[in-house]
């Protein structure tokens, strides 16, 4: 003990170092977290007051006994599941066509154009995803009814509308997923190919049983990121849809934010953590399986 | 935590940044949701206040309507309100339903001797719960706007009953009133996306032709299944479904996308509100090219323009000027700020104010001459009433998506389910 | 023999990389054009790909958002996101390089982990509780707050911790051993060696919080500390909205960060690929 202490006065000018980092980190991170949960337990009408009524679960038990949460829990996980397979498979695809000694001309323009969007503020992509998208007078369909295609709901039907939004997440996001990829599969060890090759493997044998494998890092910290990502969707819905149509978009960041907005804070705040409990135990468990895949 | 805040302020030393100007001691800030036309509006009132208090301005922001909700709550629950809000009746409602700090202004209202112009109707819909939450300023009316020149190249006349409506909303849609040479036309614009969104277009009908009550009776009872009731409401069910009149996404609209359909000139008949003419009077939009009337009629029953409330201004408890903000909302409804009214927003509460300048469509509303009906504002009464209408909407919604073969069962079914939430909450 | 198999392979995927890039540049372009067209030409025409006129009328009814000038906006956007870029870069950089170099003093482990922690939390629900935090504090409606909350952020800490890590333990000892003290080693020693790094990381926390729009909205108590993000998402009112504004303000906003994209591609991409790799 004495020993940790003399160390660490003899190091004090590491605390020094460490003093603004750490202040912002438990003013503005840790603090919020604490007073998240805090406000959780309080009744809404007084969570800002001094002295405020404590209530325990009640907020949890009225949270998870309202269906309409239920139903935004089922509806984020769903669209989160969606949304990371979809990503990932398309990002995986277009990076093995970038990474291909086929493409050698204009690479950069190609990956300058999938990377553009994900350095775009979200909020202006998505108010033109949301124009592209409209039934009367959006591009979208203009273009499908040119080419003789029936239209396509969009953000209007219930039925499409989580696939219309992952599509506009996919230009937002995936030109992130990509470039990890493709860093990923600049370093691959490329001798192993070339000794599959001349074993005879065909192409689809070499990328599904020589490079695939190689690209564990890269698909374990994508799938993280994208987890992460996809389960607090909320930009793309209060620009395009607001929760709906019918309520259909309505996950759960959005309708904490909701609540929030009505001052609802003790419901606001539970919402909010079940879905950090949610985003924790996801993470992690796909962090575990990664690595453990990787020690097999 | 001060004591972090200081340290913190003086480490990180930009302090240039901090804090944004303060505020002039004589400055009263106003929040409402009116955009640019609002804007100019509390500008002009605010140099006609400075005539008798010099030194005073009145600097106004506009929020959109989902924003300036929670602002206002968060701002009043915080310590940190404006001095005054305005905003419709029922939306300052919502603040004191969740703030329960918006100044009774009954004992203000009492002072001012000028106010013969406010009827019974228009004090007893700025009254919430016992308080009287808003001075109303504005008398909101809502017509049914036909396009003119889609009306002469059809050949028809402004619709009176609703079989009108449904014949020249047909021939709207099919017939390229505005002669572009494409069916991109649109019969009407409505919307739908929020509950007050949908359940407002009903109310217009409702009261429109000549019912008195959207869903709620003031004893409590439900109303939609009753025989004249349901035939509303299965017409207008049909309206946004089987009928094909609106644009396909009419379910993800609310005013914004509803005005955009309007502006663009692809919707025949619209609801307009008086506050909507200036804009379409601009050449940008509508050019003048619409004429308000009443709702249509159903069954030979008289029908009206709808006065859907009033627009007030409301006072937070904790309102920084207090005083001087009390003297301003009086002074809204003087003479001079309310012909500004008047002449920039388009509607008014007092009978005395010059019109000779605004445009035919304006002095339609101004000088009211119609048969007008007030709504009923069951939330006056029952102050459940947002719940119930949520879940009303919420029924509604699922019937367009996935609209049933015959509405009767649907609507007793809803009704039914309405009858038991509404005992519910009652009860609780 | 095998070269008309290539040249039908070289084609397929430089038509398909073609389709994709166009789609994903397409609504940039379709932004920009509806700038320029008249609202009405758009609703009736949406395909059109070149505008019908070059009126710049729409610039003027976005001079004011909400009753605050644009080009308030504008400033406030370059204020808060070079500030938040200063203070994030200097305080992530000096953390990160205390963790690093001693991560078993009492107490490291533990800020790591709590910062860690954080980074899990959602981040549009982290934003609630700090409006809670910034009215305790009395920042609500402050530049202050604003900057401050947005001075974090994962990828910077990685890109930083990352960099010292690699940096060889023999080269600061001998500096030690020479007599420097540890403000020397970091001034003298770290801090040159690290320029790179720093540049990375500051163009990437720029463009990170150019794009910036939920906490600020939150923080804020007025339209007064809005960004332009924050302001476009506040374009329309009671009244109606202004398609043809909302475009311009689109275009606006979009513009600085693409423009700086475009000259500093290969050091954004790369600096997040790593950022990201190592957390």
């Amino acid at each position: 003990m004495t020993h940790a202490l003399t160390d660490a006065w003899r190091h004090r000018v590491f605390y020094l170092f460490a003093l603004p980092f750490a202040a912002l980190t438990i003013v503005f991170g840790l603090w919020p977290i604490v007073l998240s949960v805090q406000v959780s337990m309080t009744q809404s009408a007084t969570a800002l007051r001094p002295d405020p009524v404590w209530v325990g679960f009640a907020n949890y038990a009225r949270v998870l006994a309202d269906p309409l949460f239920v139903a935004s829990l089922g509806r984020t996980l769903l669209y989160t599941v969606l949304a990371v397979a979809a990503n990932l498979a398309f990002a995986l695809a277009f990076a093995t066509l970038l990474d291909s000694t086929v493409l050698r001309r204009f690479n950069m323009v190609f990956r300058l154009a999938v990377f553009l969007p994900v350095v775009t503020p979200d909020v202006a992509g998505f108010v033109v995803w949301r124009w592209l998208y409209d039934r009367s007078f959006g591009a979208v369909n203009a273009a499908l009814a040119a080419v003789g295609v029936p239209p396509f709901g969009g953000i209007a039907s219930p039925d499409t509308v989580m696939w219309a939004i992952l599509v506009a997440e996919m230009w937002n996001h995936s030109g992130f997923y990509i470039v990890i990829f493709l860093a990923n599969l600049a370093i691959r060890d490329k001798a192993l190919e070339e000794a599959a090759a001349i074993d005879g493997a065909s192409a689809w044998q070499r990328w599904r049983h020589v490079i695939l494998p190689q690209l564990r890092p890269a698909l374990v910290i994508n799938g993280v990121y994208a987890l992460i990502q996809f389960l607090k969707t909320f930009t793309v819905v209060v620009v395009m849809t607001k929760g709906g149509p019918s309520g259909s978009t309505n996950f759960v960041s959005y309708y904490a934010y909701q609540m929030f907005d009505q001052g609802r804070y003790g419901e606001a705040t539970a919402m909010a953590t079940i879905l950090f409990a949610v985003v924790i135990v996801i993470s992690v468990t796909a962090y575990r399986l990664g690595e453990r895949g990787d020690h097999r | 935590m001060a004591r972090i805040r200081d340290a913190l302020i003086g480490a990180l030393a930009i302090g240039a940044l901090s804090a944004g100007t303060p505020a002039a001691a004589q400055q009263l800030t106003v929040w409402h949701d009116l955009g640019d036309t609002g804007i100019a509006w509390f500008q002009r009132m605010s140099d006609e206040f400075a005539k008798t208090k010099p030194g005073v301005t009145v600097r106004s922001l506009s929020f959109p309507t989902d924003q300036w909700f929670g602002r206002v709550i968060g701002a009043i629950n915080t310590g940190s309100p404006p001095d005054l809000i305005f905003n419709n009746y029922e939306r300052v409602i919502r603040i004191q339903a969740q703030t329960g700090k918006v100044m009774d202004l009954k004992p203000v209202l009492d002072r001012i001797a000028d106010k013969g112009f406010l009827g019974e109707d228009d004090l007893r819909v700025a009254t919430y719960d016992g308080k009287m939450i808003i001075l109303p300023v504005q008398r909101v009316q809502m017509a049914m706007g036909v396009r003119q020149s889609w009306l002469d190249k059809t050949g028809e006349t402004f619709p009176q009953t609703w079989e009108d409506v449904r014949r020249i909303a047909a021939k709207f849609r099919d017939s390229d009133p505005d002669g572009n040479g494409r069916a991109d036309t649109f019969g009407m614009a409505l919307q739908a996306a929020k509950p007050r969104d949908l359940i407002h277009m009903l109310d217009l009908f409702t009261f429109g032709s000549g019912l008195r009550n959207t869903l709620i009776d003031p004893q409590g009872n439900i109303t939609i299944d009753r025989p004249e009731h349901a035939e509303v409401l299965e017409e207008f069910l049909k309206t946004y479904t089987s009928y094909r009149f609106l644009p396909p996404d009419t379910i993800n609209h609310s005013f914004n996308e509803m005005y955009q359909v309007i502006d663009g000139g692809r919707a025949g008949i619209f609801r307009v509100g008086d506050w909507n003419v200036r804009r379409w009077d601009d050449p940008k939009t509508l050019n003048g090219d619409f004429v308000s009337g009443p709702w249509p009629s159903f069954r030979g029953r008289p029908n009206s323009v709808v006065i859907g409330g009033m627009r007030g201004v409301g006072i937070p408890d904790n309102s920084p000027n207090k005083a001087l903000a009390v003297e301003f909302a009086t002074f809204m409804l003087g003479k001079a700020a309310q012909q500004a009214s008047l002449e920039v927003m388009g509607a008014a509460v007092r009978k005395d104010l010059e019109v000779g300048t605004l445009s035919p469509r304006s002095q339609w509303f101004a000088k009211a001459e119609h048969r007008l009906v007030a709504y009923d504002f069951p939330e006056s009464v029952h102050t459940w009433y947002p719940e119930l209408e949520a879940a009303f909407h919420r029924k509604l919604l699922e019937g367009i998506t996935s609209p049933p073969a015959d509405w009767k069962p649907f609507i007793a079914q809803t009704a039914a389910e309405m009858r038991a939430m509404a005992q519910r909450l009652r009860g609780g | 023999m095998i070269r008309p198999v290539r040249l039908v392979w070289t084609v397929l995927a430089y038509a398909t990389a073609t389709l994709v890039s166009l789609i994903f540049l397409y609504p940039y372009w379709w932004m920009l054009i509806g700038a320029f067209r008249r609202t009405r030409d758009v609703l009736t025409d949406p395909l059109v790909l070149w505008p019908e006129q070059i009126e710049f009328s729409v610039f003027a009814s976005i001079a004011r958002v909400g009753g605050v000038e644009l080009w308030r906006y504008a400033a406030n956007s370059l204020a808060i996101t070079v500030a938040s870029t200063l203070l994030g870069v200097m305080v992530t950089a000096l953390g990160a390089y205390a963790l690093v170099r001693r991560p078993t003093l009492p107490g490291f482990g533990l800020l790591r982990g709590g910062f860690l922690l954080t980074i899990m939390y959602p981040y549009m629900l982290l934003v609630i509780p700090v409006y809670i935090v910034m009215y305790k504090l009395g920042l609500l409606g402050s530049y202050l707050g604003i900057v401050l909350f947005l001075a974090l952020g994962p990828l910077q800490f990685f890109l930083f911790e990352q960099f010292f890590r690699s940096i060889p333990k023999e080269v600061i000892e001998a500096a030690i051993i020479d007599g420097a003290s540890e403000w020397n080693v970091l001034t003298r020693v770290v801090m040159p060696m690290a320029k790179p790094v720093v540049a990375t990381v500051a163009l990437i926390t720029f463009l990170l919080n150019w794009a910036q729009w939920f906490p600020i909205l939150v923080i804020s108590a007025t339209p007064d500390t809005y960004t332009l993000p924050v302001a476009l998402l506040s374009l329309n009112s009671e009244l109606g909205s202004n398609f043809q504004g909302i475009m311009a303000l689109a275009a606006i906003t979009t513009l600085p960060p693409a423009i700086l994209f475009v000259f500093a591609q290969k050091r954004v991409m790369e600096g997040m690929a790593s950022g990201a790799v190592k957390g």
